[in-house]
């Protein structure tokens, strides 16, 4: 018997089931599944999986499909459980400051439900009008105010979830401070769906901030701006969010379509005032130029402070006369930005996420820049304050790469150059995480990036929560 | 380890480990370590004080081999239990493992050993223009292994979130001495989040050896304001009317009527005898932001129906205002001999009904209950003040509890915000959680603890795999 005969006996208790001409759309890394089921319900939810997990299918939760490159390569793609229907608000208390939504509504959805309530969600993701809830508390997906604001796990305040074995279960709950059981809120975030499928979150949230304001200012190099921006996330007048940028990043925000459309840009008042030095800076920074982009929240006043003591400390330290956004063009760049490299037009060939302690991201932005200084197309995306670096690499590799001298990171995508990468980073105090790259290359390295003891533990708690290898199997640290 | 020479051999060994002075097992010196803030007790086997984390794991190696369970000891402050041996149990305590290893100022974190005061490391991080931001009630005492026990809160909380939102990473023993770290010195750490679920675990998945905790920079500006009120629903409204007007303020404290007269008892904090509740409300942050929600918070007080507000900005002026809060748990003692405090949170919409259905359960019990508690973020703490020596009280007081702890589950809220379940609570859990819910957090503590072997007998629901409650005591006034 097929499995979309077997569907059928789903399709008979109501859950909606995509036609097969749409599984094509669902492929993860190149596998396409035998079957979609779009369950409306967390009772459907939990029938599914019962079902899959007793016929011993392998099953791929999907949000919004935003991110599904990321992980391991799938042991086995049977069934995707898509979740999008499952997206209605369902308790949302602006005077508790707290909201309980389901898995599949996009974040861009809830937060213009809540701004209606003058409530936000301090939470960011790529394409924030399709990634999920769900999806985004299952990747940890972040954005570059989580220097301010933290991580999706710092916000995430109770949860309803499914098991692989289809038992509905929560944690949490809907109070702002819980310490009622284990934080199992905090084991589900970040677990790519391998623990259970998350169906529900309930939130604290922020007031809604009622000013907003970025600031852009050039370096003569990316490490310069770093150490320059390390400077400034340790001031009490820090910014929300601090970013540094390199040329080929530059190019993809589309600050460059300089030609005929530049009062159409949202980015114009960036090229209005050209006359007053941006052009130094902005759109285009030379090779080995960078950008610092501080995104600053609040009360006006406080925004405007920060935003003045921002600007001088970036000087002081080398930076270019600024550029200052205002709200709309401001948050328009946060959102470009935040996405670059997973929309299809800026998707890189190999995308590496580096965390490290702060005091690290200058070492890490000089080993990834000696690439970026090559010629490649490759781009580097730093975040001073948090320890964050992201490496993008778009097209092909030069065919003498320069850093045979020893020291570096060049990726010409090879397993050697992540493991000697991760060495360097490890002494560092970090981890890399491979986010993309070409399948070729996952058949050959672990994508994550995890120490053996932790990694053991890690292990138990997939044998516990999913035994039969049921959910999203091969896909996490260690092919777990 | 029924044997009594079995034990002996058995200590013998744990002796060898750490030094015969390093294992505290007469009966006499095991007094002090029988029970910590909350009502139960129970006297370990021993105690033991290892000066490493390679102590930790050869004792804890040798204990699993022994089938002898294990729990960890910080200062002993915790209010739910969780630091008491279970039957035939041996505690680790951390007096010697006290030291900051290091404050690292450009990525603001501090690493320390777990027995370090929560305290002395926010006083020590000040030298550098840095604190440590979760501040419980007993942070002059309790110990950062505890804190990452029980993830600890305290009144900044509020804006700055709990423990667990300021640990970045963990060394820690599992039951059978593997050392595993978690977390990492960095911000995020790939993997499953292991640091957070172990934050909160209550001493039942491993023992903390080694902390790295985010620090902040310190505020410019604080101001701190006291609004009198004539009762606690005007103060309640007041709350509601400050997160009305967007503010989450650092911290945001109320404490009741009973409370004021114990403080004003003992000393003079400045409350009117005549107060029905009075709010500290704490603001931090650029002077800017602090200038302009302080009109919001002042208009907010007024609104609200205060009778007076008092504004602090100096460091001294401040810590008078906060002076009757700090004091008020000792300053109980004026007015009866023992207290059973309950930690209960609810939506801050529901404060004042919730508070009113209190005073009628102290009116039902005849039993005076006081609150001091955070009211920002809703978390409770019903005090029930009565006298050990009169027969029944101390049940009197457990059932008043139980029933407030029901009463703040229906509000939509939760049995406990700070304090943890420990043995206190368990067998609460079902009124918050179902048997799945239940069973899902088990199958996370036996992935970091198969045997069962560290804190059994704590968070869930005694049942098969659970020894019996211990003693069950009244309270002291040692919290």
């Amino acid at each position: 018997m097929t499995l979309s005969q077997h569907l059928s006996s789903l399709l008979e208790a109501g859950i909606q089931v995509l036609p097969p001409e749409r599984l094509p759309a669902y492929a993860i890394d190149g596998q396409t599944p035998q079957a979609v089921a779009q369950p409306a319900t967390r009772q459907e939810v939990a029938q599914v999986l019962q079902w899959a997990s007793a016929e011993g299918l392998a099953v791929c939760p999907w949000g919004g499909g935003t991110q599904m490159g990321v992980g391991n390569l799938p042991r086995q793609v049977d069934l995707v459980l898509d979740l999008a229907r499952l997206d209605r608000l369902l308790d949302f208390q602006p005077a508790d400051l707290t909201v309980t939504v389901e898995a599949g509504m996009t974040l861009a959805v809830l937060q213009s439900a809540l701004a209606q309530g003058g409530k936000f969600l301090p939470v960011e993701a790529p394409l924030a009008d399709q990634a999920t809830i769900g999806g985004i508390l299952a990747t940890g997906a972040t954005g570059p105010l989580r220097l301010a604001y933290g991580l999706p796990r710092d916000w995430l305040i109770g949860i309803g979830v499914v098991s692989a074995q289809g038992v509905a279960s929560k944690a949490g709950g809907k109070v702002v401070k819980n310490v009622t059981g284990y934080d199992l809120n905090k084991l589900y975030t970040g677990s790519l769906g391998t623990l259970g499928v998350i169906v529900e979150a309930t939130f604290k949230l922020s007031p809604r901030p009622a000013d907003f304001a970025a600031l852009v200012t050039g370096f003569p190099s990316a490490v310069r701006a770093v150490l320059a921006g390390q400077q400034l996330a340790g001031q009490v007048f820090a910014p929300q969010g601090l970013q540094v940028v390199t040329g080929p990043v530059v190019r993809r925000l589309g600050l460059e379509q300089a030609g005929g459309n530049v009062r159409k840009s949202p980015l114009a008042p960036l090229y209005e005032r050209r006359v007053g030095g941006i052009s130094r800076i902005a759109p285009e920074p030379r090779t080995g130029e960078a950008l610092a982009i501080a995104f600053f929240q609040g009360r006006g006043l406080a925004v405007r402070r920060r935003l003045e003591e921002s600007r001088r400390l970036l000087q002081s330290q080398g930076g270019s006369e600024a550029a200052v956004l205002d709200a709309g063009v401001g948050q328009e760049l946060l959102g470009r930005l935040t996405g670059l490299g997973w929309a299809a037009e800026t998707a890189p060939r190999l995308g590496l996420k580096v965390s490290v302690p702060p005091s690290a991201v200058g070492q890490v932005a000089a080993l990834l820049s000696e690439d970026a200084a090559s010629g490649a197309d490759t781009g580097i995306i730093a975040d001073p304050g948090f320890g964050t670096v992201r490496l993008l690499q778009w097209g092909e590799i030069p065919p003498n790469p320069p850093f045979a001298k020893g020291g570096s990171g060049g990726f010409d995508g090879s397993p050697e150059k992540i493991a000697r990468l991760r060495d360097q980073v490890r002494k560092l105090n970090g981890w890399v995480v491979v986010e993309q790259c070409p399948l070729g290359l996952k058949q050959q390295v672990d994508v994550w990036d995890v120490e053996p003891q932790a990694l053991e533990v890690m292990r138990r708690l997939k044998q516990k929560f999913d035994p039969l290898g049921t959910l999203n199997p091969g896909r996490f640290a260690g092919r777990l | 380890m029924d044997q009594p020479s079995l034990a002996g051999r058995f200590l013998d060994e744990l002796r060898a480990i750490v030094g015969a002075r390093h294992v505290v097992s007469h009966p006499e010196d095991l007094l002090v370590y029988e029970y910590d803030g909350s009502i139960d007790r129970r006297a370990p086997l021993a105690v033991i004080l290892p000066a490493s984390t390679q102590e930790v794991s050869r004792v804890l190696a040798l204990a699993y081999r022994e089938g002898v369970p294990v729990s960890g000891r910080g200062a002993g402050t915790g209010l739910s239990g969780g630091a008491i041996a279970a039957p035939g149990g041996i505690q680790i305590g951390f007096a010697r493992m006290n030291r900051i290893l290091e404050v690292d100022t450009v990525n603001r974190t501090a690493t320390v050993e777990p027995g370090v005061v929560n305290l002395d490391l926010d006083m020590h991080a000040h030298k550098f223009g840095l604190r440590y931001a979760p501040d419980p009630s007993s942070q002059r005492a309790c110990t950062l292994g505890g804190n990452i026990a029980e993830n600890a809160g305290g009144p900044h909380c509020l804006a700055y979130g709990a423990t667990t939102n300021h640990v970045l990473g963990l060394e820690v023993v599992l039951e059978d001495g593997a050392v595993v770290s978690l977390g990492s010195l960095a911000r995020e750490t790939p993997g499953y989040d292991l640091r957070g679920v172990f934050v909160g675990s209550e001493g039942t998945f491993g023992v903390t050896t080694r902390i790295v905790v985010r620090l902040l920079p310190l505020p410019e500006t604080v101001k701190t304001f006291l609004g009198i009120f004539p009762d606690l629903d005007s103060a309640c409204t007041a709350v509601s009317a400050i997160i009305g007007y967007g503010i989450i303020p650092a911290a945001l404290e109320m404490i009741d009527a009973l409370s004021i007269r114990a403080v004003q008892n003992v000393m003079d904090a400045g409350y009117p005898p005549d107060a029905g509740a009075v709010l500290l409300v704490e603001l931090e942050g650029l002077r800017e932001e602090v200038e302009d929600t302080s009109r919001e918070v002042e208009a907010a007080l007024w609104e609200g129906g205060a009778a007076q507000v008092q504004v602090a900005e100096a460091a001294e002026h401040r810590a008078k205002l906060w002076l009757g809060r700090k004091n008020a748990f000792g300053a109980f003692g004026s007015i009866a001999p023992n207290y059973f405090l309950v930690d209960g949170v609810v939506p801050r919409t529901k404060l004042t009904q919730v508070l009113r259905q209190v005073s009628e359960i102290s009116q039902r019990y005849a039993m005076p209950i006081a609150n001091v508690f955070h009211a920002g973020d809703g978390n409770l703490h019903p005090i029930m003040l009565f006298d050990e020596r009169v027969p029944g009280a101390l049940e009197k007081a457990l059932a008043a509890g139980g029933e407030i702890l029901r009463i703040c589950v229906e509000a939509g809220g939760t049995l406990t915000g700070e304090h943890g379940v420990g043995l206190e609570k368990k067998e609460y859990m079902p009124l918050v959680y179902t048997p799945e819910d239940l069973a899902a957090m088990k199958l996370a503590r036996d992935a970091f603890a198969p045997a069962n072997r560290l804190n059994p007998g704590k968070i869930f629901p005694d049942g098969q795999d659970h020894p019996p409650s211990p003693h069950r005591a009244a309270p002291g006034l040692y919290a």
